[in-house]
């Protein structure tokens, strides 16, 4: 008997298994294998009061944080590295106090990632001690409280009780509602493969209630099979595929394409400001600074322009591909053998 | 002291040369990008072609052939060996310690550092409320936790302070023992202090911070007028610049295209 198909649009896959309040994470890393495509339907379908586990973070999250679409942000790193060492809006959010967050390093979100996948009660670690990621939280124990998709703590100190005497810090599992990864190739019953790094994503696609893969070619059922080597998610483990070429751009997406340099450095320009009046208030204070004179009829793009430009002024994801134009997506792609866009500047 | 602008290199290859002399035969290298990289880089061609490169991403002895712009580039993924997911890196760095091998040697870098080598990347001001927010911690702290470490950092007053705002990667704590009594392996920790003015290690007895090596174009004096606390400066000596081939590979194989190393300037 034939599996039934997953296939699904993005607007109908967002709709269905992204609801406000969810809590979230997103596959790849900084720069690569960034779901871009499937954020940019959430921002234009409008869910919000996320809870994001931000793992490895790159531009992805900070569109949604800028928008204002998180309430809770787990971080422990944020950047489109090499282009924004700190993303602005993520930046802008917690210097403004406009976000609730918490800090645990890499390792220890990806372990936990693992942990969850694994389906475990807690995490004990050594990871973190003698750090502030022990010492200071950021959501408190009385706020944790009163919300439902954080534990009452980030952490507990308690004992070894293998090695009585060793001191250990005990962590909670991650509860992901919905996962969202872009993968190279997906077939119609979920079954996914991802060439190069898998970062954390299996894990992710085990532990998450729901799981939404957007990918850059749907294959067959049966040719998927062809060999059992590639496959690294099994079919049971997706809710929803949803074919999107290109969909992690303008980040990377192994032996496909490279990351866009230009928009890159465009997004890093535009998302110093929020919007038109947030930037006549920058450069306003740093003419003054400088001692230059501040010009206001001098345009720049924003974070609100760069949003309108590429999210909101288009339909759907292959709007923005034609949008874009065949010429310069054709640009991004990989060269064979070397693994990356050689022309790229 | 000679004038950085009658010399043939720039403070950052010098900074690069410094890291690529830290790297010891056959040690497993975890680098970030930037700096970091281009020393790796250079001691993986050049100074020390034993050792190998790894990073945080997964990604393990890595061979790049244009130089990545983060941890987890395509050209770095490219041109590796295993691709392994993130938690493998960790449980290797964690199974290198409980194993007593102490092959791996890190960098690691920051905006505030204290005497003792505590490292802040998280946040300048109040945690909560801070004037000046970074990424956090990446891997950082579990490096600090399980590796030997090289810090990284521009020798500036206002970041070699003597207490940092935010202990993102724990360094000797608060002196002798105090690594242990924080829960932290004892006989690991920050080795050497990478500036582009000079490199400073840690005493033994104490684990303050000191100057070991200044550069042709630095001094004890200045490197004491950057540090915003009283510096051990009485047995440094001066190191030799890079030569004319380690200058040649950064800027014609590692880094051609000046991602990372920027060009001298002529005025």
């Amino acid at each position: 008997m034939a599996a039934a198909s997953k296939i699904m649009s993005m607007q109908e896959a967002v709709s269905r298994f992204v609801q406000s309040g969810d809590t979230l994470s997103f596959s790849g890393f900084t720069t690569n294998r960034k779901p871009y495509a499937a954020v940019h339907e959430i921002l234009r379908q409008g869910q919000t009061d996320f809870t994001l586990w931000g793992g490895p973070a790159g531009g992805e999250q900070d569109l949604l944080i800028g928008e204002g679409r998180v309430r809770i942000f787990i971080n422990c790193y944020t950047a489109n590295s090499g282009f924004s060492n700190v993303l602005r809006r993520y930046r802008a959010a917690i210097e403004q106090g406009k976000i609730l967050f918490e800090d645990y390093s890499m390792d220890v979100v990806m372990m936990m990632f693992h942990a969850a996948a694994l389906g475990l009660a807690f995490l004990p670690i050594r990871l973190m001690q003698g750090s502030d990621l022990v010492n200071m939280w950021g959501v408190s124990r009385e706020v944790r409280a009163n919300e439902p998709t954080l534990d009452n703590e980030k952490l507990v100190i308690v004992e070894n009780p293998f090695s009585p005497g060793e001191q250990v810090v005990a962590l909670p599992i991650p509860r992901i509602d919905c996962a969202i990864l872009h993968v190279q190739q997906a077939s119609p019953d979920g079954t996914c493969v991802i060439e190069g790094d898998e970062f954390g994503d299996v894990d992710m696609a085990v532990a998450s209630r729901k799981t939404i893969v957007t990918c850059e070619e749907i294959v067959s059922n049966e040719y998927i099979r062809r060999d059992p080597t590639r496959p690294r998610i099994f079919g049971a483990c997706v809710d929803a595929v949803v074919h999107a070429p290109y969909g992690a751009w303008p980040s990377q997406c192994y032996g496909y394409y490279d990351d866009d340099v230009d928009a890159l450095r465009e997004y890093d320009s535009a998302s110093r400001y929020y919007d038109a009046e947030d930037a006549a208030r920058v450069l306003q204070a740093e003419a003054l600074k400088k001692g230059t004179v501040y010009d206001p009829e001098k345009q720049v793009e924003t974070f609100v322009d760069y949003l309108e430009k590429y999210v909101y002024s288009v339909p759907d994801h292959a709007a923005l591909l034609d949008k874009l134009g065949a010429a310069r997506l054709i640009g991004l792609k990989n060269v064979p053998g070397l693994g990356y866009a050689a022309s790229v500047e | 002291m000679k004038d950085i602008e009658l010399l043939n290199y720039t403070k950052q290859e010098m900074q690069a040369y410094a890291i690529a002399k830290l790297i010891q035969e056959d040690q497993i290298v975890i680098v970030g990008t930037g700096l970091p990289l281009i020393g790796g880089s250079l001691a993986s061609r050049v100074v020390q072609p034993s050792c190998h490169l790894i990073v945080e991403s997964g990604l393990m002895d890595c061979n790049p052939i244009e130089v990545p712009r983060s941890v987890a580039d395509n050209r770095f993924m490219a041109h590796c060996t295993v691709q392994w997911p993130n938690v493998r890196f960790v449980g290797l760095e964690i199974n290198e310690y409980l194993h007593g091998q102490r092959r791996m040697i890190a960098f690691i870098g920051g905006a505030q550092i204290d005497p003792y080598g505590n490292v802040n990347s998280t946040c300048i001001g109040d945690y909560h409320h801070p004037k000046t927010r970074f990424t956090g911690s990446g891997g950082a702290n579990g490096i600090a936790t399980y590796c030997n470490t090289i810090l990284m950092m521009q020798h500036q007053k206002r970041r070699f302070i003597e207490k940092v705002d935010y202990v993102t990667s724990p360094g000797w704590v608060d002196g002798p023992g105090g690594r242990e009594r924080a829960g932290l392996p004892g006989d690991v920790g920050p080795q050497a202090v990478v500036t582009d003015l000079g490199i400073m290690k840690f005493n033994d007895e104490t684990k303050k911070m000191y100057l070991a090596y200044y550069y042709p174009y630095s001094s004890p004096e200045i490197v004491q007028e950057n540090t915003g606390f009283e510096i051990d400066v009485s047995s440094a000596v001066e190191m030799d610049g890079p030569s004319d081939e380690v200058i040649r590979v950064i800027r014609d194989e590692i880094d051609p295209l000046q991602i990372f190393i920027k060009p001298k300037t002529r005025k």
